[in-house]
């Protein structure tokens, strides 16, 4: 049985870097582990002996235990496909000009291709713990909402109203689109563009039913799956958290733990305050040095206020890690920057 | 002749595009101008750091001499169609909305250039100083500024065409457009960042960007020498964390080469101090 560990949280908190850690961390405890990540940074790819940037797992140097893949949305997709449409369909879809627009900036498109990849990751049984790093849209909530309006784009919703009916052969699609009225639609818009997106959206609804039973089978793995939140106490992380507990409140996803990125020490604000009321006319460097923890201490004690408030409002673990600066970016500062996690916590 | 300034502020996500984008604005209406923010992203994000919750498709007025809306696509193709597609009188509009709606979800470029337009509409309108905009991620904002050549492509004629063509006029026009990104000083945002300026300039999609460098630390007034004889505890921790994050911040400040810098603010709570706080520092000299 292999366990599941989806990494989520708003871009720019470091999700791929605390993705890592967990997944060196379980690693070091002997267990199969591999990490799916997207778009590391230089350093990070370096750490996990990923600078081939392999779609495929491969071990990581210095790691008995570890792997590591990148997930690659282009290749993704056209695996998707082969796998799911006829090889006719399959070779005339791969060229069509919309596909190739929709496989690029459908927001749920790259949720897709990363939830197809875990999912068979976890059927192959190959590893007894995934850590899976999000993509950045919507804090990755499109994540979780992926496989139903994947769904959603396939059944033809645009088909039906063109031509009424769920999946038409072409034969009416071509009685459809001679009405005046679509020929009007036409000419406004300057081109048979209506027509052209009929003929493709068939093409893809051929692959309609097979994707949707896939589709259910990918939400069962993220309902299993352990939810992670990472956040920092910046104000517009905490403020797309709180909108992404909604959002996954909504398709009965709980996190298990909120993970709070780049903490400085409590102590920091204590000092701070007994320093400030002592204070004489102190200048020069020593004054320098002062004020230089008073913002920083001021900045810890927004945190943890941030973190606490975040902890009882939902009830979770709070966990706090390190601000690490450059980030972490070797394997033993990445299992350092998460060892606040308890063992027995892992998720 | 069109007066108005159009500013299109993009940036890898998490960057805080918002928060700059509401900082402009309001530095702008501070000065007497008659500014519209504009909310192409996710929708919350411009009016958090607004402090109005609710923007809607018709502006509303969040401070005196700025407004504020957001994005609504019904809406949006519903103007369009209206006043930019100059529809023929007697034609069915049902018809012509929900064919757009079909292209809007499958056909590339349709969907951008509704979003595109409607900025480009209100500078047309020429009734504000500047129309400021908070584009989606870095990818989108390339997806929108090509557009026009991507439905030029796909429909040989007609009035999407032509409008799109109108609309890459006012996008590369350097009188009426700034193009602002905003990075931060760490791997990713600059790589991006550099990554996007190369892009846009080879493919000529907007005139040369103007770079803000957000979340700079400010620079310490002691140097490594004054921690000499400091015992250890949260007064030497908190320097050499300051002279650490000092060193990576300068590091990537120096590899992207920034038009000009925001500050990291610390120990703020909601987006609104910081919109608010940003527009401050721009403020100063």
């Amino acid at each position: 049985m292999t366990r599941t560990i989806v990494v989520t949280g708003a871009g720019g908190v470091g999700k791929t870097t605390v993705s890592a850690g967990l997944a060196v961390a379980q690693a070091r405890t002997g267990k199969r582990t591999l990490v799916l990540t997207i778009d590391p940074a230089k350093r990070l790819a370096d750490a996990l002996s990923l600078e081939h940037l392999g779609d495929t797992p491969e071990s990581v140097e210095g790691e008995p235990n570890l792997f590591a893949a990148m997930l690659d949305v282009s290749a993704s997709w056209e695996a998707i496909i082969h796998r799911y449409a006829d090889p006719e369909v399959a070779d005339r879809l791969l060229v069509n000009p919309y596909f190739r627009a929709i496989a690029d900036r459908f927001p749920a498109a790259q949720s897709y291709a990363a939830g197809e990849r875990m999912a068979e990751y976890i059927e192959s049984g190959r590893f007894e713990v995934i850590v899976v790093d999000t993509p950045p849209s919507s804090g990755g909530v499109d994540f979780f909402l992926a496989p139903a309006r994947t769904g959603d784009l396939m059944s033809g919703r645009v088909l039906r109203w063109l031509t009424g009916s769920r999946l038409p052969g072409r034969s009416i699609l071509y009685r459809m689109t001679a009405k005046p009225m679509l020929r009007l639609a036409d000419s406004v818009l300057g081109g048979p563009m209506l027509s052209d997106v009929a003929d493709f959206l068939l093409d893809l609804g051929t692959m309609y039913d097979r994707l949707t039973v896939r589709s259910k089978t990918i939400e069962r793995h993220l309902t299993n799956a352990a939810t992670v939140i990472v956040t920092t106490a910046d104000p517009t992380p905490i403020h797309e958290t709180r909108r992404f507990f909604e959002e996954l409140a909504a398709i009965r996803i709980i996190p298990v733990a909120i993970l709070f990125n780049r903490m400085l020490p409590e102590s920091w604000v204590d000092e701070s305050s007994v320093r400030g009321s002592e204070r004489g006319a102190a200048s020069g460097p020593e004054g320098a040095l002062r004020a230089n923890l008073d913002v920083w201490a001021a900045e810890a004690r927004r945190q943890v206020d941030a973190a606490r408030e975040l902890s009882a409002r939902y009830g979770l673990p709070v966990y706090e890690l390190a601000w690490v600066v450059p980030p972490p970016a070797t394997l033993d500062a990445l299992n350092a920057l998460v060892s606040p996690i308890p063992s027995a916590d892992h998720f | 002749m069109v007066t108005t300034e159009l500013v299109l502020v993009s940036g890898k996500g998490g960057t805080g595009k918002s928060a700059v984008t509401a900082a402009l604005a309001i530095e702008r209406a501070r000065r007497g101008q008659t500014v519209l923010a504009i909310d192409l992203g996710s929708g919350l994000g411009l009016g958090a750091h607004l402090r109005s919750t609710h923007l809607t498709y018709e502006p509303t007025q969040v401070i005196p001499g700025l407004w504020a809306m957001t994005m609504v696509r019904a809406a949006a193709l519903d103007e369009y169609l209206k006043t930019q597609l100059h529809v023929p009188t007697g034609a069915p509009t049902k018809t012509l909305t929900s064919a757009l709606n079909v292209l809007v979800d499958t056909a590339p470029g349709i969907r951008e250039i509704i979003s595109i337009g409607k900025p480009a509409f209100e500078v047309w309108k020429n009734s504000w100083d500047a129309v400021l905009v908070d584009t989606p991620s870095l990818g989108q904002f390339q997806s929108y500024l090509r557009a026009p050549t991507t439905i030029a492509d796909l429909v040989p004629t007609g009035n999407v065409k032509r409008q799109a063509a109108s609309i890459a006029g006012v996008l590369t026009d350097p009188d009426t457009t700034q193009v602002v990104l905003v990075a931060n000083p760490a791997e990713l945002p600059v790589l991006e960042t550099v990554e996007a300026i190369a892009t846009m300039s080879d493919e000529q999609l907007c005139p040369p960007p103007h770079i803000i460098m957000n979340r700079l630390v400010d620079r310490a007034t002691f140097s490594d020498g004054d921690l000499q004889g400091v015992t250890d505890g949260p007064l030497r921790q908190a320097a050499e964390h300051q002279l650490s994050v000092e060193d990576e911040h300068y590091r990537w400040l120096v590899e992207l080469g920034a038009s000009s810098t925001l500050p990291y603010l610390r120990g703020v709570l909601t987006p609104g101090e910081v919109a608010f706080q940003l527009a401050d520092a721009l403020e100063r000299p």
